[in-house]
């Protein structure tokens, strides 16, 4: 009984063997376990064995039928992966070399350099403003203590209107508008879009962007001054900087400085950017005018502030390599649409 | 402005100082410096030569050969200036000379050695004449020209507009008092004439009728003038100074000016009866000394002679009494203006000057004497002939204020963050020349004059000096601790930078920024027509004045500039657009969004599609809200709309801004081939709108059914016609509905269309039964069948 159950076994067995395909395997299978099959042959057979044979036989003739299942679904499986692999073999083969295109639009680089630095400030507690663009005198020149005749208007020449109102020639014209909307202690920057009437060539714009800021509070100093703005710009440049200042003349601050920065590009050792002195000529800045604080409602005895100005075009342009103001306002989509990272 | 260390050096004893390192602390604590030239430093072994012998050459009717005695030989020079003179003496390049950087050596000129070269002024750097040989007198043959001419100097430029708060400095006197201050050395006093032991003498006739405009007239009268030239160091550094020399008399001014800051002006005495300072009533033609004609406006202040004008007050001298070379007696005048009447008449008469940019900048009348005295001085030095023949005649109208600052240590060790003992802040106000009293902890400050006018008139003044001599490199940086405050976000940004990202990101757009006047001239090319709107005065051009009431023109020429180069033009931006309702009075600002799709590949549909979806998006990204559309009642508002495919886009029911298939006129003008669909929103309005907070519904557990529905409707049918049914009949079990297929044809629907729309209905308690899903359905053929609306068999 158990050799002949041996070699029904192993009939089978390479039976299976030998199957190609599913169908083949369900004949093997119809052959193995029909009506007619050895292994019922046997299975009928065992009436006649004697009582103590019968459980025994009939244990084997099971194990036997549980192996032989088990080895038709495992051959079924791997005829089943072999024709997926060879459908997916035969299939098209794509050039995945083919250039495809980027379909994405693009951010004005004014608009990345502002976002990135308003990131910065508002990770040190700044408020983002947004200011007019058409000012008042008053807000513009007054409040930031540029009287009627002061020769700081020499520098600016300024769009009128004809209602007497003005195109802003500096962010400051928001100075007064935010110190009145958030009191001291205060923390601001202020970006935007400035006018002045000039002749336009490669450095020089009747419209360009600035990014001015304020912090006022008890005691702010010039040694604040400078431990923020060197600690800011490293920030913006991505690099640990050096800051010095020099004294400059702006009727909104006093004292007010010229901010000089150690070359990003030559580590302040000389090179072409900064004419070999070491240093760039960044931004203005300076503590804020008690007349100016003294106009935005703040009391000077008591509160303090220093204000600063980045030049945001100017800004943009180092950092995009951009060799020509006016490509900023051009539209024209051959230089700005490669700030999408295109071509 | 260029400063000479020379002249420096006159009040200031820089010895054992590295100059370059003394200008680089100036400027970090003074002014911006432009440049540093060392001068003379390309010019080395010129020596004093005399010329023995002038010969003519037959080769040349120029050219002469000299013999020239150098103080120990005689060498042969070749020669083409025009003065060569026997016993004249001369500069001397001999071979082995530099000048002006290069080496001399032999040279042969029309056959003729020559080993050296006589020098003119220019070739020394000296001045700008090249007309012949330089001439030089009583010297010894062989010396050194550097011993007997100041040829070697340092010059430094400031930038004048870092002088613009610093009257004092427009003069090297000032600059030198700075330059004590930071190495912390003595300013020399000025040497100058005692003019009261000429009290006695007549005093001379001043009138002020303008005493607001000037502030103080002051004068005096020399005769016997024998010289006219100056002295060769002085002229040099009238030319280091970027002056020129003129004659004794007009030098001498200037000298002064470039060494006291004070302008002054020197009449022809026996032109002078009686001065008299006024306003002119009306305009008046006169003829100033750089012999212009020109007309000077009313209320111009000039100086008058009785009743004729012979200077501009502050800017430049008449023809009619201008000192010449020949002039003997000298009516002399040191006065001060109103710095703001000078600029204006300056700008004006489009006429800035040495001495107008000085005013300007409101000069101390407590230096007219000064500068008197000093002339006076330096004069009698160089002509020691002169005779004064007047008292000093001094009419001062208006004093500026006395300025005292009372001032504590703690409050300039608050505003500068480092401890500075007192005694040093005191010290470095004195150096400046403030006069300082302390008591205790405060110090009373008294200005000097020279700093009062305007500069230094309050506390945080102060802080500035002291910060600055002490030196802003010496100040340690240090961090601020502040209250914590939470930072509110500005919406309005957050809803730009949403509507940019959705827009560059997912719809292929780039941001444009254009200026915010039309260009009228291209408007007119693309046939847009532009509302009058609130127009600049003085723009560079009158074509760019107006200023734009919408983005659309300008993003209209830009599509223009752009579509020449590619054929998918999709642009946008947010920028500020203005409305001026009322004359004179403010304008009211607004921010808008102007979006272009434009295409020459895609259908009109297409793009119009987009857009659509575009503007659904941008009120879902920022308001989480659903926009409607109506068609624009006013389609003549602008001509860029078209009249059939236009509608103004609404949020409830607040117009947020516009969609418009572009009109037809201003499309064929950029290019007929393309398809453009503009978008305008209004910013301001959409961001005033409530966030709709979005909340997230469960998921029924049960089964949905669906079922398509075709309705058969006229072709001028909206879709919204067929949704406002369906919203508003009652559905028990309605989940979605949403659009299939629009389909039209004209052979088998005729002028109709089927509209085809999917309801997917669904229960959150149950699985939908056969009847519940048969009733919903009824109720909606129901409810078209009451529109006249019917299902396509």
């Amino acid at each position: 009984m158990e050799e002949k159950l041996n070699s029904i076994r192993q009939n089978i067995e390479e039976k299976i063997k030998s199957c190609v395909t599913l169908e083949e395997i369900e004949n093997v299978k119809v052959e193995a376990f029909g009506k007619k099959s050895e292994l019922s042959n046997l299975s009928k057979d065992m009436g006649s064995l004697s009582a103590e044979e019968r459980p025994k036989a009939g244990k084997l003739i099971n194990e036997v039928r549980q192996y032989v299942e088990k080895l038709f679904a495992e051959k079924k499986t791997e005829i089943e992966d072999l024709t997926i692999q060879n459908i997916m073999k035969s299939a098209k083969k794509y050039d995945m070399t083919v250039p495809v295109s980027c379909e994405c639009g693009s951010l004005h680089p004014i608009t990345k350099v502002q976002r990135e630095l308003e990131e910065i400030f508002k990770s040190m507690g700044f408020t983002v403003e947004d200011g007019r663009e058409v000012e008042t005198e008053y807000n513009n020149f007054e409040a930031v203590n540029v009287s009627k005749y002061h020769p700081a208007r020499d520098m600016q020449d300024t769009y009128w209107l004809e209602n007497g109102e003005l195109l802003k020639t500096h962010t400051s014209a928001s100075q007064n508008k935010i110190m009145r909307k958030y009191g001291a202690p205060l923390k601001a920057i202020f970006p935007g879009r400035c006018f002045r009437n000039e002749e336009l060539d490669a450095s020089h714009e009747n419209t360009f962007f600035q990014l001015e800021g304020m912090m006022i509070d008890r005691d702010i100093s010039v040694a604040n001054l400078i431990y923020f703005m060197k600690n800011m710009l490293s920030e913006v440049f991505k690099k640990e900087l050096n800051v010095r200042l020099r004294p400059g003349f702006f009727p909104f601050v006093e004292p007010g400085f010229e901010l000089d920065v150690s070359c990003m590009y030559c580590g302040g050792k000389g090179c072409k950017v900064c004419k070999q002195g070491g240093w760039i000529e960044l931004c203005p800045c300076g503590l804020i005018h008690p007349k100016v604080l003294e106009m935005g409602g703040i009391d000077p005895e008591e509160y303090t502030g220093f204000a600063f100005g980045l030049g945001l075009s100017r800004l943009a342009m180092m950092k995009y390599g951009i060799s020509d103001l006016r490509i900023l306002n051009s539209g024209d989509l051959r230089y700005l649409k490669q700030l999408g990272g295109e071509e | 402005m260029f400063i000479s260390i020379n002249w420096i050096k006159d009040f200031v004893n820089l010895d054992g100082e590295n100059i370059d390192e003394v200008i680089k602390r100036f400027a970090l604590s003074t002014a911006e410096v432009e440049g540093v030239e060392k001068k003379g430093e390309n010019l080395s072994n010129v020596i004093v030569a005399r010329i023995d012998k002038v010969e003519e050459i037959p080769e040349s009717k120029k050219l002469h050969k000299l013999e020239v005695f150098t103080g120990k030989e005689t060498l042969q020079i070749m020669c083409g200036a025009p003065n060569v003179r026997e016993g004249m003496l001369v500069p001397l390049a001999q071979v082995g000379s530099v000048v002006s950087g290069i080496n001399i050596g032999k040279a042969t000129l029309a056959g003729y050695d020559s080993f050296g070269m006589c020098l003119s002024e220019k070739e020394l750097g000296i001045s700008d004449d090249h007309s012949g040989l330089m001439e030089l007198f009583d010297v010894e043959p062989g010396t050194d020209i550097k011993s007997v001419l100041d040829i070697d100097d340092v010059v430094f430029e400031v930038d004048n507009k870092s002088l613009t708060n610093r009257p004092d400095l427009w003069g090297h006197y000032g600059i030198a008092r700075e330059i004590a201050a930071i190495t912390g050395r003595e300013l020399k006093p000025l040497e100058v004439e005692d003019l009261e032991k000429y009290n006695n003498l007549p005093s001379l006739s001043i009138g002020i009728e303008d005493t607001e405009k000037c502030l103080r007239y002051t004068s005096m009268a020399v005769e016997n003038i024998t010289k006219h030239v100056s002295e060769t160091n002085m002229r040099i550094r009238l030319y280091y100074a970027g002056s020129r020399g003129i004659n004794l008399l007009a030098d001498l001014t200037n000298y002064i000016m470039l060494e006291l800051g004070q302008p002054m002006h020197a009449f022809d005495k026996s032109l002078i009866s009686s001065i008299n300072v006024k306003s002119l009533k009306e305009d008046t033609e006169f003829i100033t000394l750089d012999s212009n004609k020109r007309m000077l406006p009313k209320d111009t202040l000039v100086i008058c002679n009785e009743d004729i004008p012979v200077a501009i007050a502050g800017i430049m001298g008449g023809e009619n009494t201008e000192i010449k070379d020949t002039t003997n007696s000298l009516f002399l005048e040191s006065a001060t203006f109103d710095p703001t009447a000078i600029r204006k008449t300056a700008i004006k008469l489009g006429l800035r000057t040495d001495a107008s940019a000085r005013y300007e900048k409101t000069l101390d009348p407590e230096m007219t004497t000064l500068a008197i005295a000093r002339f006076i001085k330096l004069l009698k030095g160089i002509d020691s002939g002169v005779e004064v023949v007047s008292s000093l005649t001094d009419v001062y109208a208006k004093h500026y204020p006395v300025r005292n600052i009372e001032i504590t240590h703690e409050y300039i060790t608050r505003r500068i963050g480092t401890d500075i003992p007192l005694s040093q802040m005191e010290n470095i106000l004195k150096s400046l020349g403030f006069g300082v009293e302390t008591k205790e902890d405060i110090m009373y400050v008294s200005v000097p004059s020279y700093r009062a006018t305007k500069d230094v008139s309050i506390k945080a003044d102060l802080v500035e000096e002291i910060a600055r001599i002490y030196g802003y490199d010496n100040i340690a940086p240090e961090t601020k601790n502040m209250e914590l405050k939470i930072v509110r976000e500005d919406g309005a940004k957050t809803v730009d930078y949403i509507i940019k990202d959705l827009l560059s990101e997912k719809y292929d757009m780039s941001e444009v920024h254009s200026y915010v006047w039309y260009d009228t001239k291209k408007n007119k090319e693309l046939h847009i027509k532009t509302e009058d709107n609130i127009k600049i005065i003085n723009s560079l051009t009158a074509e760019d004045s107006t200023l734009r009431g919408t983005m659309i023109p300008t993003l209209l020429c830009m599509l223009d500039k752009n579509i020449k180069y590619m054929s998918d033009v999709n642009i946008f931006e947010i920028g500020k657009v203005w409305e001026y309702p009322t004359p004179n009075e403010a304008t009211i600002e607004k921010k808008n969004l102007g979006a272009i799709f434009a295409s020459k590949t895609k259908s009109e549909e297409t793009v119009l599609n987009t857009a659509l979806q575009m503007v659904n998006n941008i009120v879902v990204k920022t308001k989480n809200l659903k926009v409607s559309f109506r068609e624009i009642e006013n389609t003549a508002k602008y001509n860029w709309l078209n009249p059939i495919n236009s509608s103004d886009i609404f949020v409830g029911d607040k117009c947020i801004g516009y969609i418009s298939v572009l009109n037809l006129g201003i499309k064929n003008a950029i290019d007929k081939k393309l398809n453009v669909v503009l978008v305008e929103i209004f910013v301001d309005v959409l961001n005033e709108l409530e966030y709709n907070e979005i909340k997230v519904n469960d998921v029924s557990k049960y089964q949905t059914v669906t079922f398509d529905l075709s309705f058969l409707v006229e072709n001028s049918v909206k879709f919204e016609v067929l949704k406002n049914i369906i919203e508003s009949t009652k559905l028990d079990n309605l989940q979605k509905y949403d659009l299939v297929d629009i389909f039209e044809d004209t052979e088998k629907l005729g002028d109709k269309k089927s509209i085809t729309i999917r309801f997917t209905l669904c229960s959150d308690e149950h699985t939908l039964t056969t009847e519940e899903i048969t009733s919903d359905r009824e109720k909606v053929l129901e409810a078209f069948k009451n529109n006249n609306i019917f299902i396509r068999e």
